[in-house]
């Protein structure tokens, strides 16, 4: 599998601050590849740094195939559509207005701009000012700027931000159907269930740094999950030094691995504890989540 | 450059650039003729003794002190808010149309405004004299002089202005200083003339073309070296500062 963003050591650091830490990412062709962090994690930054927008303060950004750098980002900006942070668009202007803009500046055809509006669904409102837009539209407007020359790669740093479920949903449709087509969708969120059900590949980085790649299912392997004794003895248990929590229906343990939990069983027929149930609790993929990049939120 | 100057020009779409600048043209030739249709003015209409070409001229320099320098600070400050309201400036950039080119393409839009703000000025003004009944010999030298100076002066201060434009996300900051330029431009006309070179607004003064001695209008011109200095080094800071905005990375603020 060969892979469209490959960045070595990449990083970046605002005075003595290091917002970006050597990250090696690895987005593979033609996936949704979620790029997920909490509020200040790095994430915008290293979009930006992706597409050339930041200097990075070390290390290799490899896009296509090709170096990225202020010499070769203008040749590549016509391969990648891109969305960072807040929408673009001119308010004073309609939507077809700001789609003649970008037109006139990326030399593309009318038909590329009208697939591209079409595609996001906006032909019915490109006579309105932009201004007064409603969030959603605005982002589909971005979108469509971001599609209209045909990318094989789109890098969107929260294009659902602030979007109803139903206008999430669309998205995370056209972001699939793109992929299908074989073009690389990288896009960020701070929320791993805005991105769950589209990303095949998750990037998720705290604080800066990467904590996890790979697919939804190594990223489920990567946490073990919480045992549930159920018994009406609990004391008893807890006597034998085992750190739990008490619930309703008897004890929660936490970080048990598979000979762990055999050892517990062996123990707990040996002290002739009676057990009505023991199983496995499977976490939200969301938990899993929030315990890799720490529940104290910002860095 | 040339895409750039054209995106300009439809990005003015509903900015209301015209309607601005016809509104100044209107505010100055409106203000600075008022005295035409007094009793008294009309008196001396037929008399070179009472100069009232050079009165009116120098009527058109305080009103233009006052408001070209506003003008040149909204002009500016739309131009340049439409590109942090809407992330064009980041749009462009991934374009490879760094902010400093984006800022020379304003420039030159900006620029073609002013041209004609000045020329229309100048013109409507010297019609409504002759409309009024002046009949004594137009100073056409003197007033081509003055306009030519004055679109100088607003093209040095658009730099000025689309710079801190671009670097002041706030553009409430840009025109305080146009305000405040105004209030120097017409405090440097009152003052000794050494005023008027300190700070660049005090150039709307030093260009005025006649000057009050005693009770007469003299002819009056900017000491040559300290304007073309003053223009020269406008010019050159503000093709420097776009240099340095496309060389730095992400947007201009
Ligand atoms: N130009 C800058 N100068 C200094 N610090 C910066 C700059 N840009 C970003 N930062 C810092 O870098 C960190 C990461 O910012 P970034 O915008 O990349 O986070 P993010 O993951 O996109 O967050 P969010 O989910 O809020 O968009 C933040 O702490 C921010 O304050
Ligand atoms: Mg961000």
């Amino acid at each position: 599998m060969s892979h469209v963003i490959t960045t070595e050591g990449l990083t970046k650091a605002y005075g003595s601050r290091t917002v970006v830490d050597s990250l090696d990412l690895r987005v593979p062709e033609g996936c949704v590849y979620g790029f997920l962090g909490p509020n200040g994690s790095g994430k915008s930054t290293t979009m930006k740094m992706l597409l050339s927008l930041v200097r990075p303060s070390r290390g290799e950004v490899s896009v296509l195939g090709r170096p990225m750098n202020h010499r070769t980002r203008h040749e590549l900006a016509a391969l990648i559509g891109s969305l960072i942070e807040a929408p673009p668009g001119y308010g004073h202007l309609t939507g077809r207005e700001n789609m003649a803009i970008v037109r006139r500046m990326l030399g593309l055809t009318e038909r590329q701009v009208e697939r591209a509006v079409a595609t996001v669904r906006l032909r019915d409102h490109m006579d309105k000012p932009v201004r007064a837009y409603s969030l959603g539209m605005k982002q589909r407007l971005g979108i469509a700027m971001a599609l209209a020359r045909e990318p094989r790669l789109l890098i969107l740093d929260e294009p659902t931000n602030g979007l109803d479920p139903a206008g999430i949903e669309e998205i995370r449709d056209l972001l699939k159907s793109l992929a299908d087509e074989g073009v690389t969708v990288m896009v960020s969120s701070h929320l791993l269930d805005e991105v769950d059900r589209m990303a095949s590949v998750l990037g998720i980085l705290g604080r800066g740094r990467l904590i996890f790649q790979g697919t939804r299912g190594e990223l489920f392997d990567r946490s073990t999950p919480d045992l549930v004794l159920e018994t009406p003895e609990p004391e008893r248990v807890l006597d034998l030094g085992l750190s739990a929590v008490r619930t309703h229906e008897g004890l929660r343990l936490s970080g048990l691995g598979e000979d762990e939990t055999a050892d517990l069983v062996r123990r707990l027929v040996h002290h002739d504890v009676p057990v009505h149930g023991l199983y496995r609790v499977r976490r939200s993929l969301e938990e899993v989540f929030m315990d890799l990049t720490g529940r104290e939120g910002l860095s | 450059m040339r895409m750039a100057v054209g995106l300009e020009v439809h990005k003015t779409r509903r900015l209301r650039v015209w309607v601005l600048c016809l509104v100044m043209v209107v505010a100055v030739v409106a203000l600075s003729g008022m005295n035409l249709f007094s009793e008294s003015a009309r008196e001396g209409f037929a008399d070179p003794a009472a100069q009232p070409w050079e009165a009116l001229l120098l009527g058109q320099v305080m009103i233009a002190a006052m408001t070209s320098p506003v003008l040149v600070a909204v002009l500016a400050g739309r131009q340049v808010d439409i590109e942090h309201q809407g992330q064009g400036w980041f749009m462009a950039r991934v374009a490879g149309l760094g902010p400093g080119l984006l800022c020379r393409a304003k420039a030159v839009v900006l620029g073609v405004a002013l041209t004609f703000t000045a020329v229309a000025q100048c013109v409507l003004l010297i019609a409504a004299g002759m409309v009024a009944g002046i009949e004594v010999t137009l100073p056409i030298t003197l007033w081509a002089r003055y306009g030519l100076c004055l679109l100088l002066v607003d093209l040095a201060l658009l730099g000025l202005h689309l710079w801190l434009a671009a670097r002041v996300d706030n553009q409430l900051v840009g025109l305080g200083v146009g305000l405040l330029g105004a209030f120097y431009a017409v405090y440097a006309l009152l003052m000794p003339t050494w005023v008027a070179y300190v700070l660049p607004w005090g150039y709307y003064a030093a260009i005025s073309p006649v000057a009050v001695e005693g009770d007469r209008f003299v002819e009056s011109a900017p000491v040559p070296w300290a304007f073309a200095l003053f223009l020269c080094a406008s010019a050159a800071l503000f093709l420097g500062a776009c240099r340095r905005l496309d060389r730095a990375e992400g947007g201009p603020a």
